[in-house]
């Protein structure tokens, strides 16, 4: 087994560039632009990683030269090196958006560093080989979206954020309580030891429990039913480029942390596992997708939106089979991609108010004043979020859909279709709003410079090329991830347990 | 009878904690989330503890005797400033929510409506 630094590289690069910009605290600019450079280099090399494992297979660094399974292992299989891809790309868009915006908390020392250190706890999370580092990460990526909601222009981000982090604390208590469970009943942090221990269908008496307690932490962390009160308030009032970080990626640690239970620790319990999140699932599709209609805000719509879409991945991972599973991920990918360039283009809409607000009263008939290709985007993402061709949102679905054909699963597809309409209804409602509406009185006065859209347009474009000439690659690639993630022998081979090793 | 006192201890801990948290009082709130992580990093030292009587020093390894795992205790370090880390950003937050709404009562800081 040997080492290869772009696992560390793509986890090292945000820190140093943390470290960097917290020295250059001075100059606000080289803070950002700091900023840029880190995500590009850390998504050149999560670019790299992606390409190497799929062509030499699963990519290890043993920490500190101790091997595993007595040392922290950083690991990239297929759905780990994904993720990480999913995670910097995204990051970048955040970093570019971060480079042109005018919020007032953009200017504090502290915002790049900590934006930073929130993609060092993102990647650590999907590259970890270890359940102890996974909760480090969790944590890090907490704390730092915590304190970057604190200091939002927005004077109800302190409170959202009081909100967060109590129960978002009380999640990683649990996942920390069954850390603690699993090392007391199997002696080991190491995923892929115990991956092995539990598929030679040994059951210790605590493992179950100790399932059902990171499933709890996962779910919190992606806001789904029972734990998703904290998001609406959360996503909304963080700023923009955090927002649409929030929405995107943070919550897919949890999916993440859920791909992984079901198809590499728990498979036994898998089955019950994946009945759970189908039902949590289609709470999630039919009150995010309500809640959605009734806001009075865009960004407060698009926080509901990602409850409902993460319902739509669950859903998909609760149908268990391999096409689903494609579905799941194709979705959490392009879902990323779209849900952050609707949140930073709203940002947008919202930088050309007087009080910072994406409120209706305040933002209606406002996008008649702006540039026209702001109005374009929205409704490409508003299309492209409902599923309509010839835009990624389409690909995502229908994977999804077949998925459910293949299950037989009627009751819920039909819930899963009929959404898609729920999604296009409130899509299409915000942007007759702010871009069809006559301007209201409280609207005529407009700041006149607002955030630059060069990030959203990006994400746009992205969009469009995934939904078309991509599109076959893209389904490809992600045929062959779960095609790995099916068979939990090569992720313990590829750390250098089991058979191989 | 020391592994039934650790773990009535926990469990003692575990409750304090929990309704702590779940008390109308911020600061009281932020408590109750210490406890709780003290309670499970307890949880977290049983787990390997009582495995042998004496300390994890290489000597007694060499000398066969049963030693305590020395890997959850350098786990629950981490651990520990993990939580203090955690802590102190929720007493931060309280902090300037009580100078903002001057109340720490969680039923008066409700203004986030809509």
């Amino acid at each position: 087994m040997t080492d290869n630094a772009l696992l560390l590289g793509a986890l090292a690069t945000p820190l140093i560039g943390a470290i960097l910009a917290l020295l250059s605290a001075r100059s606000n600019q080289t803070q950002r632009a700091i900023g840029v450079a880190t995500g590009g280099i850390a998504w050149m090399f999560a670019a790299g990683l992606l390409a190497q494992v799929h062509e030499y297979g699963v990519q290890t660094y043993a920490l500190g030269g101790w091997q595993p399974p007595y040392g922290i292992v950083l690991v990239a299989d297929a759905l780990g090196a994904l993720f990480a891809f999913m995670v910097t790309t995204i990051m970048v868009a955040g970093l570019l958006y971060t480079y042109h915006c005018h919020d007032k908390c953009m200017t504090y020392p502290a915002f790049v560093p900590l934006f930073l250190l929130m993609e060092v706890g993102l990647v650590g999370a999907m590259l970890t080989g270890d359940l102890f580092t996974l909760f480090i990460s969790m944590e890090l990526m907490v704390l730092a979206s915590v304190s970057l909601t604190a200091i939002s222009d927005d004077q109800f981000g302190l409170e959202a954020a009081l909100k967060y982090i109590l129960i978002s604390s009380m999640g990683t208590l649990f996942l920390l309580l069954g850390i603690a469970a699993m090392y007391a009943t199997l002696g080991t942090l190491n995923m892929a030891e115990i991956a092995q221990t539990l598929l030679t269908g040994e059951r210790p008496f605590l493992a179950p429990a100790a399932a059902l307690m990171l499933l709890c932490a996962f779910l919190l962390k992606s806001a789904v039913f029972p734990f998703h009160f904290w998001q609406p308030d959360f996503h909304t009032t963080a700023p923009t480029p955090i927002s649409a970080m929030l929405s995107s990626i943070v919550v897919k640690v949890g999916v993440y942390g859920i791909f992984r239970l079901v198809t590499l620790l728990f498979i036994e319990e898998a089955f019950l596992l994946e009945r759970l999140l189908g039902v949590l699932g289609v709470i999630g599709i039919v009150f995010g997708s309500l809640g959605a209609l009734r806001t009075y805000n865009a960004k407060r719509m698009l926080a509901y939106s990602t409850f409902a879409q993460i319902g739509f991945i669950l859903v998909g991972i609760g149908w268990g089979n391999t096409l689903a599973l494609v579905g799941a991920i194709v979705y959490a990918f392009n879902h990323a991609f779209i849900k952050s360039a609707l949140l930073m283009l709203m940002g947008v809409v919202a930088s050309y108010t007087k009080i910072k607000t994406a409120d209706f009263a305040h933002v209606r008939g406002l996008g008649t004043k702006l540039p026209p290709l702001l109005g374009w985007l929205v409704l490409l993402g508003g299309l492209s979020l409902a599923g309509v061709p010839p835009l990624n949102g389409f690909i995502s679905k229908l994977a999804l859909i077949q998925g459910g054909v293949d299950n037989g699963d009627w009751a819920n597809l039909i819930i899963v279709v009929a959404a898609g309409i729920l999604t296009l209804m409130y899509m299409i409602r915000a942007w007759q709003q702010i871009f069809q509406q006559a301007p209201l009185p409280s609207t005529t006065e407009t700041k006149p410079v607002g955030d630059s859209m060069v990030a959203p347009f990006l994400l746009i474009s992205i969009c469009l090329l995934l939904g078309t000439i991509f599109a076959e690659p893209l389904v490809q690639l992600i045929s062959e991830t779960v095609r790995q993630m099916m068979n939990p022998q090569i992720y313990i081979a590829g750390v250098g347990l089991g058979n191989g090793g | 009878m020391i592994e039934f006192m650790f773990a009535l201890a926990i469990g003692i801990l575990f409750g304090i904690g929990v309704f702590q948290l779940l008390r109308r009082d911020l600061i009281k709130a932020a408590i109750g989330f210490a406890i709780l992580f003290s309670a499970i990093n307890l949880f977290f030292v049983a787990a390997g503890a009582f495995e042998g009587e004496s300390p994890p020093y290489l000597s007694n390894v060499q000398a066969g005797r049963p030693t305590s795992d020395p890997l959850v205790q350098a786990l629950i370090l981490t651990a520990i400033v993990v939580s203090f880390g955690s802590f102190s950003l929720v007493l931060g937050i309280v902090n300037i929510i009580s100078k903002r709404y001057d109340t720490v009562d969680s039923n008066d800081v409700t203004q986030l409506k809509h």
